[in-house]
């Protein structure tokens, strides 16, 4: 029987405890969608645990190719964790492990080496990162890249070219028109009573791509009796940092974030998006080490919820009758998994007039969006995309909700690509709607 | 990179190999983490032809194999000891056919077990195993482990659902083991590769028996603030005669380490015990039986009993229960999962013991198991960087696994022997037990190729070697040498493995000296030997042995193997069938019927042992006294031994309700040629030591030994039984009303249709009914008060429709009938035959039947509408003995309803046939590839060919 020594370095040295959580049992490998696609352990968590146990144990090298391989393949949706008995923080050790690797300073390919320049460069410097949205938004509004896709001349392009270009498309809001018998705006009236507090995180790509995501959240918010306000000085979350190993860039984030929500009332931080909700709420985690700041993480940690989780524990207001249009609904994993927000979601669609909820098959599974995985692993993706694909045909819903941009501009993507007519909206775009169509945002603020 | 790695990548795609040894690293073990051996390579086929491919390669290169699922065992059987390679079934997830008419489904061995059940939802249906990893686990490796789980109590492990499995050998032979039918002919060859974890081949397709969902569910969870209450109460449940769905048990700092996980299900934290009663059935009756186990629990100390309030509590408390193991990841580094069976009634010392153990050793121990089977799992936790613990579990497991095997019990239930327990199974098996085992490993794989270094324990050095040694030497041409007697022949081919000993002589045995029937007297008295009666084809006049012991039988064994004489093993001859034994040497039939002692009977196990002579009525009526029985119906029905019932195998009406015999033997004790006694199984409901021997003499028909004593799992009697009976002219719309009644969701024990003429059965209601042209529906239902009124009176509704004009009425009293219906021999001249097809090809081979009437003078039959079985009794003038026969036979009539049975899926054996008929015509129509494995089987455990030789015509290969 050989013995686990501790010659772990760096963030999976500390992890260690974690690590021996794992009793092999296997429970997780069918949740694990890349296990699902490959058959090969090594691309289950259970492997990926192992092998981080093997580079523990001095048996693997840190920078040795299947390490590196199998890491990276990891989609971190973090399903295992909810098929996990004994509780293993996978998406921790992850994250550790990731971190480890980009210090060990092995990494391949031109993308990864893109991606930690932006990340580091763009990401951390909100006026840089503002003015890249900016020209992602000039591209995108510009209808080129629709029109490209349109004349399938993309299919020229490189795959991942041509996917980028879909993903960019995919945010754009859709033409629908809302017969409003009150009018949108942010100053609608409040509904009921004392407006309470909250703080909205926005979000990068939120704010960059789906601006109108955080305006119909205020809205919802307002008329469900909470004022939220946007502090000034928030940033990146640092989710995509953390995902790419650099615990650093994330950590410097958090600290920022931190003290941008600072509030002596702990106002709740109110985010729409399951991918940066997640990561919020393991700033504790992440600061523990940080003697100045872990105790104000995990009191910040604790004051993080998603809007739908906000909306549901005020009991959200209903806007008309059900039925209508179909749509199903897909979970962010990291909303799922990571902030377990389960039935929430779902009540606010159920919420929102005009609606007929049809179950999404799979919904718990990850659509291969996975942050920037789609555009570093491009094949592997692609297939957990097509799973997920047939599955929301066989619903035969027009339209799929799901909240969190990087999901929402995958399954947009993926649907044009596939030639499937969906509509992707976020759960309170459609709240919004109904809202808007109920006359619910108040007589003041018609316009 | 090694040329094999080559050229296996160059046989399959290359993304179906992994061979770099850093990608093998996650391979090197299953669940069970303290063995690491890492594989040469492992292999992805997607399919049986490429499996086959990948093992004709390496059974060329000598490599050994092993094959592997989703790894999740918890005996090291998944790992590849020296050097081999590793065969994963992880592409081949595929469903390849639901046929919900007949309960069955297709699937590729590594679809995972929950999939199954997912699949067939929408019928209303489920695959019924459950092993706590079923969202991982696959069905392949369900097979090889024979997974239990949960609901075994009451429904019985992954061998009583599965039906048929396509298999890979060593050699890459692709052969199919059972089928669609509920009976397939000739061994059981399905049932004892069930549970062989991968040593006799790789399970690439699996037919499994799919069971509708029970209308109504109640799970209770009852706590104690004292361990042994609850095991206390386990016993009391089951002696109260209801046999819960599932009952299991969680110990105090199992509940502690679930509540603090994802799977926390509000279990009091303060108990020391909690037990998870789950009941399943129709709602009829349901409530009375909830009381019924809360009044159990309480009065032996439960502090609360809790009902499941809906069903997603019900499944919260499940999956805190299935989450139990990795959910002590969360208190210890490490975990030893042990696996043992005890016998019900021992259950509060056991586990005292296991803690005690524990304690001795410094080692923290929890309980978490299957209660209601008596199977344990004690957890041990560890941490394995401190080397002197690592040694401390060790030493407490063992210890624990002799406490259990002290009780009566065995050393695994579920997990399988693998690598971790071969080493245990010498406390319940001899040497020579385990060398009969390597025999049957030896005939599945000569080459010794599949997962060596598992199960059997090392004397497998020797032993292992030696078996793999001496079914080489049989295979190769040059290695069976005529015999002094010249009376064997030598075997021609190194495929048709080496039985083939026909001696024809008759005058000599061994260097040619007499022999003397009077040498049986020696040992028997002379008052015990004679001759078999008349009445029956084949053995009239033949002579006689009647042991009154074990080591009398062994005895004339031991006579009959020097002087060749061939062994015939009856019973009561209630079933003497035939198929075709005529063409033998000196034959002398070896009666048990003096061996009539019921050995043991332990009421609160539902268990009970006796020796092979005893009838199936005289041992009814002993277990009966404690309200319990053997729910068999064979043919020949309550005066056929229980011997003889095993070694013929055949299910009867009830079949339905209660399974066949095979699904009802826990152990044996079987003398093998030359007097070598051995056991199988051993006397716990649930037992995966070893490999499943009982299902390889259970159906033999006394080919490979005489049984000598048989444990029984037993059923508690039901409440109240009764019998629905319709009358119609109209068979076609009787069929449909019962196939209307075996699909509903109530829960008949027998659905059975006959013919006019087959209805000899009288009872006063029954006069009433007769009538000469019409055919009979009886279904019978058993159970409590409540549920048997509910379901005669949904029956009635059911049966009206289908019974078009006729009439239909209830008989309570109903015994009578269905001892009468499997007594009934039908004329001793008739020609019987029976078929097993899946049940809704029952209809079609029915139409045809019509056209025997060409060549007999009656006609009748007796089906088995729920499960497919059809039994058919044709009879011939005496005058005309010549008649037509050969349109009776294979190329006639009989050979056509074979094909029709075998496109169907299914099977047809001819039971009795006069002796002229049988000459020449093959009664049993095995498949080649089960012919070939019989053979190889026969020449292992019988090299002399002295029992029954002829029978199965395992000597002609390929006869039809």
């Amino acid at each position: 029987m050989p013995e686990r020594t501790t010659q772990l370095a760096g963030a999976l040295a500390a992890e260690e405890r974690k690590l021996l959580a794992c009793v092999h049992c296997g429970l997780c490998l069918e949740a694990c969608p890349t296990y699902v696609h490959t058959g090969d352990e090594n691309d289950s968590p259970r492997g990926r645990l192992y092998l981080m146990s093997a580079v523990g144990e001095g048996r693997l090298a840190l920078d040795s190719r299947s390490f590196t391989r199998h890491i990276d393949r990891c989609l971190g949706c973090r399903a295992c964790e909810s098929a996990c008995p004994a509780g293993v923080e996978y998406g921790q050790l992850l994250e550790a492990a990731r971190s480890d690797i980009a210090a060990g300073g092995r990494r391949q390919g031109w993308t990864s080496r893109a991606l930690r320049v932006a990340l580091g460069g763009v990401w951390e410097h909100p006026a840089r990162l503002r003015l890249a949205f900016a020209l992602a938004r000039l591209l995108r509004d510009s209808r080129l890249p629709h029109l490209l896709l349109a004349s399938k001349l993309t299919r020229l392009l490189p795959t991942r070219a041509e996917l980028a270009l879909a993903l960019l498309d995919a945010s754009r809001a859709a033409e629908v028109k809302v017969e409003a018998s009150g009018a949108a705006g942010p100053d609608g009236a409040g509904a009921r009573g004392e407006a309470a507090p909250a703080l909205l995180f926005e979000g990068c790509v939120t704010e960059g791509l789906f601006s109108r995501v955080n305006r119909a959240t205020a809205r919802e918010l307002r008329a469900n009796g909470c004022e939220a306000s946007a502090p000034r000085g928030q940033v990146c979350c640092g989710a995509l940092h953390a995902h790419a190993g650099d615990l650093e860039g994330a950590r410097r984030l958090a600290r920022r974030n931190i003290n941008a929500f600072r509030d002596e009332a702990g106002a709740p931080v109110v985010t729409n998006a399951g991918g940066c909700g997640a990561m919020l709420a393991s700033y504790a985690h992440l600061l523990a080490g940080d003697a100045e700041y872990a105790g104000r993480a995990r009191e910040f940690g604790a004051r993080v919820r998603d809007v739908s989780q906000q909306l549901a524990a005020t009991g959200v207001r209903r806007a008309g009758a059900a039925g209508g249009t179909a749509v199903t609904y897909d979970a962010s994993c990291h909303l799922l998994h990571g902030q377990r927000a389960q039935a929430e979601p779902l009540r606010v669609l159920g919420a929102a007039g005009g609606v007929r909820l049809v179950p999404l098959e799979g919904s718990d599974v990850c659509c291969g969006g996975a942050g920037v995985y789609n555009l570093l692993e491009t094949e592997l993706s692609a297939r957990v995309l097509a799973e997920k694909l047939r599955h929301v045909r066989e619903t035969g819903a027009d339209v799929l909700a799901t909240g969190n941009p990087g999901c929402h501009m995958q399954l947009g993507a993926g649907a044009r690509l596939a030639g499937l007519k969906l509509r992707v909206v976020h759960p309170v775009e459609l709240l919004d709607e109904s809202y808007r169509r109920a006359g619910m945002y108040g007589e003041s603020s018609r316009q | 990179m090694d040329t094999l790695v080559k050229t296996l990548r160059a046989t399959l795609r290359p993304e179906q190999v992994i061979s770099d040894p850093e990608e093998l690293l996650v391979f090197e073990c299953d669940g069970l983490t303290h063995y690491r051996h890492r594989p040469r390579a492992v292999v992805f086929p997607a399919s049986t032809e490429e499996a086959a491919e990948v093992m004709r390669l390496l059974s060329r290169e000598g490599v050994a194999v092993v094959p592997r699922g989703a790894g999740t065992g918890l005996s090291g059987g998944a790992l590849a000891l020296g050097g081999g390679v590793c065969v994963s079934t992880a592409r081949m997830r595929r469903v390849l056919k639901v046929d919900a008419g007949n309960r069955l489904a297709v699937v590729e061995a590594g679809v995972v077990n929950a999939h199954v059940s997912r699949a067939v939802a929408r019928h209303g249906l489920y695959y019924v195993p459950d092993p706590s990893s079923q969202t991982t686990c696959t069905v392949g490796g369900n097979v090889g482990e024979n997974a239990g789980g949960i609901h075994c109590l009451k429904y019985g492990t992954t061998t009583d659902h599965v039906l048929g499995a396509r298999v890979v050998l060593s050699d890459g032979r692709v052969v199919d083991l059972g089928g669609a039918g509920a009976e397939a002919p000739g061994y059981d060859l399905l049932g004892v590769f069930v549970g062989s974890e991968g040593t006799f081949g790789v399970v690439t397709e699996v037919t499994v028996r799919l069971t509708p969902v029970a209308p109504s569910v109640r799970t209770l969870l009852a706590d104690f603030t004292n361990i042994d209450d609850a095991s206390r109460a386990v016993s009391a449940v089951i002696a109260e005669g209801i046999t819960p769905a599932g009952l299991e048990m969680v110990d105090g700092a199992t509940i502690r380490a679930v509540e603090a996980s994802v799977f926390a299900a509000g279990m009091p934290l303060d108990a020391e015990a909690a037990l998870l009663v789950e009941l399943d059935g129709l709602e009829a009756g349901m409530d009375e039986e909830v009381e019924r186990v809360r009044a159990v629990c309480r009065r032996n100390g439960a502090r609360g009993v809790r009902l499941a309030a809906d069903e997603s509590e019900r499944k919260r408390l499940w999956a805190a229960r299935k989450g139990a193991f990795g959910a002590m990841g969360r208190i210890t580094p490490d975990i030893l999962i042990q696996d043992a069976v005890v016998p019900r009634s021992r259950l509060p010392e056991v586990l005292a013991e296991t803690y005690r153990v524990g304690a001795r050793y410094r080692l923290r121990v929890a309980n978490v198991f299957h209660a209601g089977d008596g199977n344990l799992h004690p957890l041990v936790c560890f941490d394995s960087r401190d080397a002197d613990e690592v040694r401390r579990v060790h030493e407490a497991g063992r210890e624990i696994m002799e406490t259990c095997v002290r009780a009566g019990g065995t050393i695994t239930g579920e997990h399988g022997v693998g690598l971790d327990k071969s080493e245990y199974l010498p406390l319940v098996f001899s040497e020579e037990d385990m060398r009969a085992m390597l025999q049957v490993r030896a005939a599945f794989d000569p080459s010794g190729l599949c997962n060596p270094g598992k199960v059997i324990p090392v004397l497998k050095g020797c032993g292992e070697a030696r078996a793999v040694a001496e079914a080489k030497a049989a295979a190769a041409p040059a290695g069976r040498h005529v015999t002094e007697d010249g009376g064997r022949r030598v075997e021609p081919s190194t495929k048709a493995s080496p039985v083939a000993v026909t001696a024809a002589t008759s005058g000599g045995g061994d260097g040619g000296r007499a022999r003397r029937f009077e040498d049986f007297a020696e040992i028997v008295g002379g008052e015990h030997i004679g001759a078999c009666g008349g009445g029956g084809a084949g053995f009239h006049g033949v002579r006689s042995v009647e042991p009154g012991s074990a080591e009398e039988v062994c005895e004339v064994l031991r006579v009959a193997e020097r002087d060749r004489w061939a062994v015939f093993p009856v019973g009561a001859e209630a079933q003497r069938n035939a198929g075709s034994d005529d063409a033998h040497r000196d034959p002398v039939a070896l009666k048990t019927t003096r061996m009539a002692r019921l050995v043991e009977h332990e009421p609160a196990d539902l268990v009970a042992t006796a020796e092979a002579g005893m009838t199936l009525a005289d041992f009814n009526r002993e277990v009966g006294r404690a309200g319990q029985w053997l729910p068999l119906d064979p043919p020949g029905g309550g005066r056929a031994t229980l011997g003889g019932l095993v070694a013929t195998g055949a299910a009867g009406a009830q079949g339905l309700g209660y399974g066949a015999p095979r699904a009802h033997v826990l152990g044996m004790k079987v003398a093998l040629a030359g007097g070598r006694v051995i056991r199988a199984g051993g006397r716990v409901v649930k037992n995966v030591a070893g490999y499943d021997l009982c299902k390889l003499f259970t159906g033999s028909h006394g080919t490979l030994g005489v049984i000598l004593e048989i444990t029984f799992r037993l059923r508690p009697r039901p409440r109240r039984e009764a019998t629905l009976v319709a009358r119609s002219k109209d068979w076609r719309g009787l069929l449909e009303a019962a196939r209307s009644l075996a699909l509903s969701q109530l829960m008949p024990v027998a659905v059975e249709l006959l013919s006019p003429w087959r209805v000899w059965v009288n009872g006063p209601e029954l006069s009433e009914l007769w009538d000469e042209g019409s055919y009979f529906l009886f279904a019978r239902f058993a159970g409590t008060e409540g549920a048997v009124e509910y379901q005669l009176a949904r029956a009635e509704e059911v049966v009206a429709g289908g019974a078009r004009g006729g009439r239909v009425a209830r008989v309570e009293d109903d015994a009578e009938i269905w001892s009468g219906l499997a007594a009934a021999r039908g004329h001793e001249r008739d020609f019987v035959w029976r078929a097993s097809v899946p049940p809704t090809a029952l209809g079609g081979l029915l139409a045809r039947l019509p056209e025997t009437s060409r060549y007999a003078t009656h006609t009748h039959w007796q089906a088995g509408a729920g499960d497919g079985r059809l039994r058919v009794f044709e009879g011939f003038p005496r005058s005309r003995p010549d008649l037509d026969h050969e349109k009776l036979t294979a190329g006639g009539f009989v050979g056509e309803m074979r094909e029709a049975a075998r496109d169907a899926g299914g099977s047809l054996v001819v039971e009795r046939a006069m002796a002229g008929y049988r000459r020449g015509f093959d009664s049993w129509g095995l498949a080649d590839s089960a012919a070939l494995l019989m053979r190889r089987i026969k020449a292992q455990l019988d090299p002399n060919d002295t029992f029954a030789p002829g029978r199965f015509r395992l000597d002609t290969p390929g006869a039809v």
